[in-house]
C-alpha cells in the first residue's frame, strides 16, 4: 500500500529524513519497498483556466486553445490532450518553466500555430503515472495560483503490509505503528463521540457472516467536484478522484482503515437488510459489470433486490451520481473468510475486499462513520440524521493470551529482560491483566486478532527488540543419511560421467507449451494455465531436449549435446517419475582442431556410447518402432525395459538438423543394478595376454550381438575379451565381397590367471572359435 | 708421486670430457673399461702383486673404475638430453592443444551441490517430496486454512484432478514430519510453480532448498547461526547477514534473510535470499492429528525452517540478468559456467 509521509505527519513526529522512516519500518518486519519524490516544486507552472478550444487547422490531432492565466491578456496554447472541456482549471507551464524531465517550455509554433506555454499532465509535473491526459484541477483552485501551492512536496512510501496486518493498511494505523516502534506519542487519534444509535431500519438475516452494520441518512448532500487538497491527498497515494462523496469515503478508508459505502437513498427501495444471495441473483456492480451470485455470497439488500456485494462492492443502480440528494451511509463488520470467498470466487478484489477479508478493527466502525458524516457535512453540506441505524452487536474484543517469560527466551535463544518485555507490548497496545510466576497475561487491542497465543507475542518482542541483537549459535550435529542423499549421491555421479563424456546438462521448464514439440503427447493439462507458454505438464524429458536443440541450432551451434536428469509426470494420471534424457546432433567436435580433423557427425552410437558410459551395468540395445523415431531401439537393463533410444523422425523436429538428431530416455526409477553400489577389489591377471585376430565375410543380415554371442557366451576358460575392432559395408563391401555381404573383424584376448599361456594352448582355443562360427553362422574366414 | 692408476683415471676423465659424441665416448669406454681395456688390464696385474700392496691397489683400482664409470654416464645423458632437446626445439610449443569436448553442469545444479555440500557440513541430510501435491500438504498443515489470505489459490496451479503444483518446498517439511519422530534435521532441494508471468525476475517455476531442523529448546538463535554459517560459506567469510521480522503463516518468529557482500557485483546494498523462522506451534498440532499421536508436542520440542531460492542465489552469485536464462539452455550460456 501506498502511504503519504505527509499524512502520516498528521498522526504521528516521524524523522526527517524518509530513508530513516522506510528503515525502521523495514527492520520491524515492515518492508518498505519503494521511496518515491512527488510534489511540483516547478517555477512558472500556474493555475489556469480553459476558456475557449478550437480544431488546429493544420493538425487532426491537436487542438488550440485559449486560457486564462490570470494576466488580463488571453494566452494561446497548442495542446494535444482531449480529456478536457472549456471551463476546466489545468496546470500551464509559461515560458521558461523547466519540467521535471529537463523539458525547458518556450514559445513556439506547432504546425503553423504560436503556443504560448504547454499544459500539463500528471507524470510531466512528475505527480504520479498518468500520462492519459491534462491534469484537471479542482474548480476552487485559484488562476494564476502557483502549482507547487497545490501540490506541496511530499514523499510517498510503498510498503508491503503482510496479510496478517489488516491493521495496518490505513495511514492512522501505520503511524500507530511507528510510535510504538519510536516510543513516541500519538498526535492525534480518530475522535471519541457519543454516537446516536437506533435499532431500525436494518435487519441482518446472516448473522454470521456479517456480525454487525450500520447505516447513516445523509440528506441534501451536493454531489460535485472535491476540494483540491481531498484530491491532492487521495491521488497522492493512487486513488481517482471521483466526486466528493466517493472521495470522502476513499479518503476516510486510507485514513482509518474502515471502508464504507455510500447508496443513493433515494433509488432504494425500503429497509436494508444484509443477507447471503439468493441463487441465481443478479447483480450489476459499480465496475459495470453484471456478476452472477451465489448463495454464499453475502449482498447487502433493499427489500427488492441486492444492491451491494457485500464488503465488495456496491451496485451500479443504486450508487452515487450527480444527481444524487440523500445518501446513505454503511459501515459494517462482515466475516472475513465469506468476504475472500466472494472476492476470489467473482474474481473481483477492491480495496474494500482487500481490508474487510484481513479484517477491520471494531472499535472503529463508527468513529469511521462518524469521520465520514462530519466530511461529508463540511464538503458537501450534507445533514446527517442525528441516528444512526444499527443491526447486530460488534465482535468480541479477541481473548486475552498469556506468555512465559522463560519460553520468550527460549524461543529466541537469548535473554531479554522481563521489563523490556513488558514495555514492548505495552507499546503495541497490549495491556498486562495477571502475572504470575513468569507468566503474564495480556489483553489484546481490538485491532490485532493476529496476536492468538504465545508465539505472536514472542513475534512482537523480536520485533521491537530487533533479530540483529540475538547473536547466532550453533547447533550442528549428526546426522544419518537418507534414501535421498543416496539418490542425489548416484545422480551427481551419473552428471560427472556424462560431463566428462563431453554431455551439457540442462534444466528445461517442468511445466511445457500448448504447442510442444514431440514427446509431449498426453501430457497432464493444468486446470488453470496462465500463459500458452506453460499449460502441462512434461510426460518426457525428451520434448524439452528438442526445444533446446532447436534454440541452439537458431543460435547457430555446431554441436549440441545434452542430457538432462528430472522428473516426468507420466500420463494418464501424472505419475512422478525420474528419468535420463540424452540428445545428440552435429559435429564430434564442435571446432576444427589441427590435431583432429573432421571426424564427421555425432551418431547413433556416440548416443550409444553416452548412455552405455553412464551406467555401470550392461544395457541391451532392442530394435523397435516408435512414431516419432525414424531409428527406433528399445533398452533393457538385466532384461527389464527401461527406455527408448532412436533418431528422431524428421516430422518431429520443426527445424531443419542435418545429419540427423538422437535421442535416449530412460528410468531412474527403476531398480538398476550398479549405481552407487561400492565397488570391490578383483584379482587381475598377473600373466601376459596373448591376442588373436578373427577376420570373417558374413551376411550383412548378421547382428553383431549374434557374432559375439557365438564367439564368447559359451565361456572358453581363457578367453578374457573380445572387441570388434573393424568393419567394412555397403558399397565397398560389396565391391570387395559381392552382394549383401560385410566383413568384420575381431580381436580376442586370451590369459590364465596362473600362468603363461602357450602358443599352442591358444591356437587350440582360438581354433575351437573360428570351427564355432563358420559352423554355426555359416561365415566366410579371412585369413 | 701419482700412482699410474691416478694418471689413467685422470687421461680417462679428460678424454670423455672432449668426447665429442656417443660413438666417440663408446671408443673411450672400450678403450678403458673394455674386457682388454687398460683399466681392466689392471685387473689382471693385481694377481701378481704383494699381499701388502694388493688391498692398497684392490682399493685405488676400485676407486677409479667407479669414477670413469660415472663420468662416462654422466657425458651420455648430456649427450641424450643434447638430442631430445634439440628434437624438441622444432616443435612450436605454442600450437593450440588438443581440445576434449568436456561437458557442463547447469548452473542450477552447481549452485544446488554448492548449497547442498555446505548443509551437509553442518548435519543436514537430504529429504524429498512430490510436485504435484494436496491442498493439505501446501497449505491446511502449514496453518493457512481455507480463507487464509496467505492462501494464495489465484497463485496456485491446478491439476483437474484437484491436485495441485506445490507453492513452496515447505511441503517437504510436512511430508518429513510424517515419516519420522523428532529430532529432524533435514533440506530438501526441489522445483516449486506460481501462476506467475515470466519476466526478468519471475518464472512459474523456480527452485528452492528447504530447511527444517527439529529438536529440544530450537531458538531464534540457531537458526541465525545456521543461516549466517551457510550465507557466509557461500558468499564469503566477509558476508554481511541480516534478519527482518517478516510474515509466514507456518513460522511465529518469520524472519526475512539479507546478505550484503563486497565479493557480489551490486554487493552494497541488502539482497533479500531466503525465508525463515521458528516453526508455528500450529504445524505440530496438524501434524500431532495427522499421525495421531503427540509425537510433535509443541511444548516439548519446537524448530527452525528456511527456504532459500535457487535461481535467486545463482543469479546473485553468478551474475546472470535473467531468470530465464536457465530454462533456456543456451549452450553459449552453459559453456560460461564449465
Amino acid at each position: 500500500m501506498k502511504f503519504s509521509v505527509n499524512w502520516l505527519r498528521e498522526f504521528v513526529d516521524l524523522p526527517k529524513n524518509p530513508e530513516e522512516i522506510a528503515d525502521l519500518l523495514t527492520r520491524a518486519g515492515v518492508e518498505t519497498e519503494n521511496i518515491e519524490m512527488r510534489g511540483a516544486q516547478i517555477d512558472n507552472v500556474i493555475v489556469s483556466q480553459i476558456t475557449a478550444s478550437s480544431r488546429h487547422p493544420n493538425a487532426d490531432r491537436l487542438t488550440v486553445c485559449e486560457v486564462d492565466d490570470a494576466t488580463g491578456t488571453r494566452r494561446q496554447i497548442v495542446c494535444g490532450a482531449t480529456n478536457y472541456k472549456v471551463g476546466d482549471k489545468v496546470p500551464l507551464a509559461l515560458p521558461g518553466a523547466k519540467l521535471p524531465d529537463g523539458t525547458e517550455i518556450r514559445k513556439s509554433k506547432l504546425r503553423g500555430v504560436e503556443s504560448e506555454g504547454m499544459l500539463c499532465s500528471p507524470i510531466e509535473l512528475g505527480l504520479g503515472d498518468d500520462a492519459s491526459g491534462l491534469l484537471i484541477l479542482s474548480p476552487d483552485a485559484k488562476i494564476g495560483t502557483p502549482i507547487s501551492d497545490l501540490f506541496p512536496s511530499d514523499t510517498i512510501l510503498d510498503v508491503e503490509i503482510t496479510p496478517n496486518r489488516g491493521d495496518l493498511l490505513s495511514h492512522f494505523g501505520l503511524a500507530r505503528e511507528i510510535a510504538a516502534l519510536t516510543g513516541k506519542k500519538l498526535n492525534s487519534t480518530p475522535r471519541e463521540s457519543k454516537i446516536a444509535i437506533k435499532k431500525t431500519d436494518v435487519t441482518i438475516s446472516a448473522t454470521r457472516e456479517c456480525p454487525f452494520f450500520s447505516a447513516r441518512k445523509i440528506d441534501n448532500v451536493k454531489v460535485g467536484p472535491s476540494p483540491q487538497w481531498l484530491r491532492t491527498k487521495i491521488e497522492s497515494v493512487g486513488i481517482r478522484s471521483i466526486n466528493n462523496i466517493v472521495d470522502i469515503s476513499n479518503f476516510v478508508m486510507l485514513e482509518l482503515g474502515q471502508p464504507t459505502h455510500a447508496f443513493d437513498a433515494d433509488k432504494l427501495k425500503g429497509d436494508i437488510n444484509v443477507r447471503l444471495a439468493r441463487s441465481g441473483e443478479k447483480i450489476l456492480a459499480l465496475d459495470g459489470k453484471t456478476y452472477s451470485l451465489k448463495p454464499d455470497n453475502l449482498v447487502v439488500a433493499d427489500q427488492e433486490r441486492a444492491v451491494g456485494i457485500a464488503g465488495v462492492m456496491g451496485g451500479e443502480e443504486t450508487g452515487v451520481t450527480a444527481s444524487t440528494r440523500n445518501i446513505l451511509l454503511e459501515a459494517a463488520y462482515f466475516l472475513p473468510a465469506s468476504i475472500r470467498r466472494t472476492a476470489r470466487n467473482l474474481n473481483l478484489p477492491s480495496d474494500a475486499s482487500y481490508r474487510f477479508e484481513r479484517g477491520v478493527d471494531p472499535e472503529m466502525i463508527l468513529r469511521t462513520s462518524q469521520r465520514v458524516s462530519d466530511l461529508i457535512r463540511e464538503i458537501a453540506q450534507g445533514k446527517p440524521d442525528k441516528d444512526t441505524a444499527v443491526a447486530g452487536g460488534l465482535p468480541a474484543n479477541p481473548p486475552d493470551v498469556s506468555l512465559s517469560y522463560t519460553k520468550c527466551n527460549q524461543v529466541l535463544g537469548t535473554v531479554v529482560e522481563q521489563e523490556s518485555v513488558d514495555a514492548i507490548l505495552e507499546r503495541f497496545g497490549l495491556g498486562k491483566t495477571e502475572s504470575k510466576n513468569g507468566d503474564a497475561t495480556w489483553r489484546i487491542p481490538s485491532y490485532r486478532r493476529d496476536l492468538q497465543r504465545d508465539v505472536d507475542l514472542i513475534e512482537e518482542v523480536v520485533r521491537a527488540f530487533g533479530a540483529d541483537k540475538i547473536s547466532g549459535t550453533d547447533r550442528s550435529r549428526f546426522t544419518t543419511s537418507s534414501p535421498a542423499d543416496r539418490l542425489h549421491d548416484i545422480e551427481s555421479a551419473l552428471r560427472a560421467r556424462l560431463v566428462a563424456r563431453g554431455l551439457s546438462e540442462v534444466r528445461t521448464s517442468k511445466l511445457i507449451p500448448r504447442n510442444a514439440p514431440a514427446f509431449s503427447e498426453n501430457a497432464m493439462a493444468l486446470q488453470n494455465p496462465l500463459s500458452e507458454d506453460h499449460v502441462a505438464l512434461r510426460p518426457s524429458l525428451l520434448s524439452g531436449l528438442i526445444g533446446v536443440l532447436e534454440r541452439n541450432l537458431r543460435a547457430g551451434a555446431e554441436r549440441v549435446a545434452l542430457f538432462e536428469l528430472g522428473r516426468v509426470f507420466v500420463p494418464p494420471d501424472a505419475r512422478e517419475e525420474r528419468r535420463a534424457g540424452f540428445l545428440v546432433w552435429g559435429k564430434i567436435v564442435s571446432e576444427p582442431h589441427w590435431r583432429t580433423p573432421d571426424q564427421g557427425p555425432l551418431g547413433f552410437f556416440d548416443l550409444k556410447g553416452a548412455v552405455e558410459s553412464a551406467f555401470p551395468e550392461k544395457l541391451s540395445f532392442k530394435g523397435s518402432r516408435h512414431p516419432n523415431l525414424s531409428i527406433a531401439a528399445e533398452i533393457y537393463a538385466n532384461d527389464q525395459f527401461i527406455g527408448i533410444a532412436g533418431q528422431l523422425s524428421s516430422s518431429s523436429l520443426k527445424i531443419d538438423a542435418r545429419g540427423g538428431v538422437f535421442v535416449a530416455e530412460l528410468s531412474l526409477d527403476l531398480p538398476i543394478r550398479g549405481l552407487g553400489s561400492t565397488a570391490t577389489f578383483r584379482e587381475f591377471g598377473k600373466f601376459p595376454a596373448v591376442t588373436r585376430d578373427i577376420a570373417m565375410i558374413v551376411p550383412d543380415t548378421l547382428s553383431h550381438e549374434e557374432m559375439w554371442k557365438v564367439i564368447f557366451e559359451p565361456k572358453e576358460s581363457l578367453l578374457e575379451k573380445v572387441a570388434l575392432f573393424d568393419r567394412v559395408v555397403g558399397k565397398e563391401a560389396e565391391q570387395l565381397f559381392g552382394p549383401g555381404k560385410n566383413s568384420v573383424a575381431f580381436r580376442l584376448t586370451y590369459r590364465d590367471k596362473n600362468r603363461t599361456l602357450t602358443n599352442e594352448e591358444v591356437t587350440v582355443a582360438h581354433a575351437k572359435i573360428r570351427e564355432r562360427l563358420k559352423r554355426e553362422l555359416g561365415v566366410t574366414l579371412r585369413e | 708421486m701419482t700412482h699410474p692408476l691416478e694418471q689413467l683415471r685422470d687421461e680417462a676423465l679428460r678424454e670423455i670430457e672432449s668426447a665429442p659424441g656417443e660413438k666417440a665416448l663408446e671408443a673411450v669406454r672400450i678403450k678403458y673399461l673394455g674386457k682388454s681395456g687398460s683399466v681392466s688390464a689392471w685387473g689382471e696385474q693385481m694377481k701378481t702383486l704383494s699381499n701388502e700392496e694388493r688391498p692398497v691397489v684392490g682399493k685405488l683400482l676400485n676407486e677409479v673404475r667407479n669414477a670413469v664409470t660415472a663420468a662416462i654416464d654422466t657425458r651420455n645423458a648430456q649427450f641424450r638430453l643434447q638430442k631430445e632437446s634439440g628434437a624438441l626445439a622444432k616443435i612450436d610449443i605454442s600450437l593450440p592443444g588438443t581440445p576434449h569436448e568436456l561437458g557442463t553442469l547447469h548452473p542450477l545444479t552447481q549452485m544446488w551441490e554448492r548449497s547442498i555440500e555446505i548443509f551437509r557440513r553442518m548435519g543436514f541430510a537430504l529429504a524429498d517430496g512430490p510436485d504435484i501435491e494436496d491442498e493439505w500438504h501446501c497449505f491446511d498443515a502449514l496453518n493457512t486454512p481455507p480463507e487464509h489470505p496467505a492462501r494464495n489459490e489465484q497463485d496456485t496451479f491446478y491439476l483437474p484432478d484437484g491436485r495441485l503444483l506445490r507453492t513452496h518446498t515447505s511441503t517437504v517439511q510436512i511430508r518429513a514430519m510424517q515419516a519420522a519422530p523428532p529430532p529432524i534435521r533435514v533440506i530438501a532441494p526441489g522445483a516449486a510453480y506460481r501462476r506467475d508471468e515470466l519476466d526478468a525476475t519471475h518464472s512459474p517455476q523456480f527452485h528452492q532448498i528447504e530447511g527444517l531442523y527439529v529438536d529440544e529448546n530450537v531458538s531464534v538463535a540457531d537458526l541465525k547461526g545456521a543461516l549466517e554459517f551457510f550465507m557466509r560459506e557461500l558468499f564469503g567469510a566477509g558476508t554481511a547477514v541480516q534478519f527482518r521480522p517478516h510474515y509466514f503463516p507456518f513460522t511465529e518468529p518469520s524472519l526475512e534473510v539479507y546478505v550484503k557482500s563486497k565479493a557480489l557485483k551490486g554487493g552494497e546494498r541488502w539482497i533479500e535470499v531466503a525465508g525463515s523462522g521458528v516453526v508455528h506451534p500450529a504445524v505440530f498440532e496438524a501434524l500431532n492429528k495427522a499421525r495421531g499421536d503427540n509425537a510433535y508436542d509443541p511444548e516439548k520440542w519446537s524448530g527452525y525452517a528456511f527456504g532459500l531460492g535457487m535461481d535467486r542465489l545463482a543469479m546473485i552469485l553468478f551474475d546472470i540478468p535473467d531468470i530465464r536464462l536457465f530454462a533456456q539452455n543456451d549452450l553459449r550460456f552453459l559453456r560460461q559456467f564449465a
